[in-house]
């Protein structure tokens, strides 16, 4: 054997010791140089981060009586490879689920890392069945939102969907103080997703939201409630909605748009959905959840006398006694707007024109003041702005801007026509001009508080700005309540009670279809308001004038509420200061 | 000293290849032990095998290096025709319930077959045509085992490159047939899409869809770190590395064993190849130093491809670890060829 066989074996294995030490300096750098790196994708890919719902934070009403709270509900669901008697998991979970067992047969035995069984199943029930301690069934907890009035302030409230998201109403106003944090569960897995049973986990415990403390009034929305279903039966009307509020601070007592829907089963439809599209019924829902207060615009009508009398009273365009003579119409530019009385009232001072709620002088009262003055007062009442309400989907005033508002324009606008406000607004600017002249914002929050039970935050509201002189806000309460004593809104009047407010009747567009909107405002008591109601009632059938049908509905309110809010009648108010004195 | 190395080598290989199986054993066989019990079954097999060649002449059994080389073309052949698909290669021959790989038979019947040819002619020219004659012998069988299995090609003509190199005393003409090597390489690439494709995933894995085996490879070495994740506790064996038991195992030992446990093993390999270098200079004759010499060609063209693969060194192609990588034809003809290396080992020890 030749010398250089030996030499070249020997070359050969030194190269292959060289290539070698080459790959291990290059393990090495890969092991320890960018571990970091690739160790931490690997990880990465490893995690699975499974989180932990929060509980969501409860809804109470004025006096923590809970109007949103949540439920235990679980969800039971098979690992597949970890079951050991599926025959038995079959009968069990066939039996308490209450479900066909060909259904749970074939997800027992399909070959899948996880398979759910049932959702939303009661706590009692899923106690049960961990209970038996059946391999490879797991039973997860979960919390479900549950509302115990059902379908109570259902447009106010609103409700949440699966993921503990609000969807309407105040739960998606307040998501970010109910939804609390959620936690999370680490876990590692394989490739398909399997969580490895020896490899720990680690964990975030989830917090609670916190619980949202509105100035809702169960009683009073209760009571509400029933009286816009009454007036809504009676007078076939599509929809009636009532709001109460506090004139002073702006606080919602009852907010009511019926007919309300079920929060506990905010998707079903009252109407039968087989004949529609998918489409037709989403756009169904919609309707169902809409706040017709806050989230639909209306011609107000001789509501909006109101703000018309206010702006003229504060400007001294005219006063209580001056005398006016209505003939049944009023001729503006070319046109000859008509008294809702055809005979025309004949001779009044404006308080009589304010209970005979006469077009003519209101139009005007509205002249008097001009184009300039009267939208200077629009806007310094708040009427172009949104109120603030802290509620989702506030719809924005319609108006004319002021440079293409001609007389006749004016002229509607001064009893209430040819713009539109939403229900919220009229009340909000009403309680305004009633209450010394303060824009409120009117809200339902009040404060908020931790899981725990502690007060957590007062909720505050922007301090108002003076819309109207005290002096001319306390001679709208003497003249709204002449409307109630002897004027259209008599039927709103309480023996004993001393109440302001005033009717109106008006027609929707297009005025061809001969449908009507009759509301009522009105507050109490009118020296001192302290409560004010607000009516509107949506195409009723038969007699549609304000004060013949949406006056009584508030009156009736009242009725209940002044005693319940301990507001006393005016004789045991004089006897009690008689006594005192 | 050659056996214990080999026993320590395939007994630490069937550890790994549990650990590195058991998993992918159970999801699709519905049992860990799945690859484990084939692979013992043919180490079983090989080291019988192994044993009854030590005990033979390797004289008498290079007189059939022909037919054993015509046999592999056969076998070669056949695949081709009437081959089993797994993993979309046709490479399996199905005997009953066994199936075999002809592409590994092919390995130890070129290094018997080319160390009988070399040894014979006494009097090797230096010219370069001897050369190119010895390449050329093994051309029939490198396109045959190529055109479905371009890795073990490679090793073949890697095999027959080395050993033409020990038979013949100059080196300047290796230079030349490296540089021309390099030169076919890239004409071959170049001459196919999804060849180039390979180079590019290389270059840049992550950004490559079809860089998943690789990144993965990667992500389960670079988790081992300097002590690894602890023996079977490995996570990228669950299904990120795809086919843990085969190509990609290296990348599991290092995640597993960490970078001593990677180092400890490719010192196994080095002591291999070291004994097989002292079995093949200190040979009595030509015949036994060139099996010896194929022997450690095959098993350092072997361990430094995988390594190079997996680590990400050259672009990916399937070459499995000696001894460790699942795959029964595999572990059988490696043992076989321990057997020679041992057979020329008693022979040089009995002459002694």
């Amino acid at each position: 054997m030749h010398t250089f066989h030996k030499r070249k074996i020997i070359v050969v294995f030194l190269g292959s010791i060289l290539l070698l030490l080459a790959l291990i300096g290059r393990l090495g750098w890969l092991m320890l140089g960018r571990s970091e790196y690739y160790g931490k994708k690997a990880q990465d890919l490893h995690e699975r981060e499974r989180s932990i719902k929060a509980e969501r934070g409860e809804i109470w009403d004025r006096n923590g009586t809970v109007l949103a709270a949540n439920r235990t509900v679980c969800t039971v669901s098979v690992i597949h490879s970890q079951i050991t008697d599926p025959e038995r998991v079959i009968r069990v979970l066939t039996e308490e689920l209450d479900m066909e067992e060909e259904k749970v047969r074939a997800r027992v035995e399909k070959r899948s890392s996880i398979e759910r069984i049932r959702t939303n199943v009661p706590k009692e029930t899923g106690d049960r069945i961990r209970q038996q301690e059946l391999a490879g069934v797991k039973v997860d907890e979960d919390y479900r939102r549950y509302y115990p009035f059902g379908n109570l302030a259902s447009t106010a409230i609103g409700f949440t969907g699966g993921d503990n998201q609000g969807i309407v109403g105040l739960e998606v106003q307040y998501d970010d103080v109910l939804q609390g944090t959620p936690g999370k569960i680490l876990t590692m897995t394989d490739a398909r997703g399997v969580e490895l049973p020896d490899a720990g986990e680690s964990r975030q415990e989830a917090e609670a939201g916190d619980t949202l403390q509105i100035s809702l009034d169960v009683n009073i929305q209760t009571y509400a409630t029933q009286a816009a279903l009454q007036v809504m039966e009676k007078k076939q009307a599509d929809g009636v909605s009532v709001l109460l509020m506090q004139p002073d601070n702006g606080e919602i007592l009852a907010m009511v748009n019926v007919p309300e829907y079920d929060l506990n089963d905010p998707f079903t439809l009252e109407t039968d959905t087989v004949q529609m599209s998918e489409q037709e019924i989403q756009d169904a829902r919609n309707q169902m959840w809409r706040n017709d207060c806050i989230n639909d615009t209306y011609e107000p009508g001789s509501t909006f006398k109101i703000i018309t009398a206010s702006a003229g009273l504060e400007e001294g365009v005219v006063s209580l006694q001056d005398k006016f003579f209505c003939p049944g119409y009023k001729i503006v530019d070319d046109r000859r707007i008509r008294c809702h009385k055809v005979s025309g009232h004949g001779s009044e001072n404006f308080v009589q024109a304010a209970q005979n709620s006469c077009n003519p002088v209101f139009i005007e009262v509205g002249l008097r003041l001009g184009v300039e003055r009267y939208y200077h007062y629009f806007q310094q009442f708040g009427l172009l702005e949104k109120t603030g309400i802290d509620l989702p989907g506030e719809a924005g005033t319609i108006m004319h801007h002021p440079e293409n508002m001609g007389q006749v324009e004016l002229a509607t606008v001064a009893f209430g026509q040819s713009f539109q406000i939403t229900p919220i607004q009229l009340a909000a600017t009403v309680a305004s001009l009633i209450n010394g002249g303060k824009r409120i914002t009117p809200h339902l929050g009040v404060s908020i508080w931790d899981a725990e039970g502690v007060l957590k935050e007062q909720l505050e509201y922007p301090e108002g700005e003076q819309i109207l002189s005290e002096e001319t806000s306390s001679t709208m309460r003497y003249v709204l309540e002449q409307v109630v004593d002897g004027g259209s809104g008599k039927n709103a009047y309480i023996e004993g009670y001393r109440i302001g407010g005033k009717t109106a009747t008006s027609e929707t567009l297009p005025r061809s279809a001969n449908q009507y909107i009759s509301s009522f405002i009105g507050f109490a008591p009118a020296d001192d308001p302290q409560v004010l109601g607000l009516c509107v009632i949506h195409n009723p059938q038969g007699v549609y004038y304000g004060g013949t049908i949406a006056a009584p509905v508030i009156r009736d309110i009242f009725q209940n509420i002044l005693p319940y809010l301990g507001i006393e009648k005016e004789e045991i108010r004089k006897k009690d200061g008689a006594s005192i004195q | 000293m050659l056996l214990i190395t080999v026993l320590v080598l395939e007994i630490s290989g069937l550890v790994i290849l549990y650990s590195a199986s058991a998993y992918n054993g159970r999801v699709r066989f519905s049992d860990a032990g799945y690859y484990l019990k084939k692979q013992l079954f043919a180490a079983v097999l090989g080291f019988v095998c192994m044993w009854l060649i030590s005990r033979m002449d390797y004289h008498k059994m290079a007189q059939f290096a022909i037919l054993a080389y015509i046999l592999s073309m056969a076998l070669s052949g056949a695949v081709l025709l009437v081959g089993d698909t797994y993993n979309g290669s046709r490479r399996w021959l199905s005997v009953g319930p066994l199936s075999f790989q002809p592409s590994e038979f092919a390995k130890p019947a070129v290094i018997l077959f080319l160390s009988r040819i070399i040894s014979r002619k006494e009097k090797m020219g230096n010219s370069i045509f001897s050369l190119i004659w010895c390449v050329c012998l093994v051309l029939p069988i490198v396109a045959l085992v190529g055109t479905n299995n371009l890795s073990t090609a490679i090793i073949i003509l890697g095999i027959a490159v080395i050993l033409a190199f020990v038979s013949r005393p100059g080196y300047l003409q290796f230079i030349w047939i490296g540089l021309t090597g390099i030169g076919f390489i890239a004409l071959f690439l170049s001459m196919e899409q999804y060849r180039l494709e390979r180079l590019v995933i290389w270059k840049n894995p992550e950004a490559h869809e079809k860089g998943f085996q690789t990144i993965q490879g990667l992500y389960a070495i670079g988790s081992g770190g300097l002590f690894g994740t602890g023996f079977g506790k490995g996570i990228q064996k669950l299904g990120f590395v795809p086919e843990a038991q085969n190509d990609m195992i290296f990348s599991i030992i290092c995640e597993e064993n960490g970078l001593i446990g990677a180092i400890l093993l490719l010192t196994l390999f080095l002591i291999l190849l070291w004994r097989f270098m002292v079995i093949a200079t200190h040979a009595r004759d030509r015949l036994g130093a060139f099996l010896a010499a194929g022997i450690m060609a095959h098993i350092a063209i072997q361990v430094i491809l995988n390594v190079a693969v997996v680590t990400n060194s050259i672009p990916n192609t399937g070459i499995t670890l000696p001894f460790i990588s699942y795959g029964g034809t595999s572990s059988l003809f490696l043992l076989a060829e321990m057997g020679v290396a041992l057979a020329v080992s008693r022979w040089q020890n009995r002459q002694a």
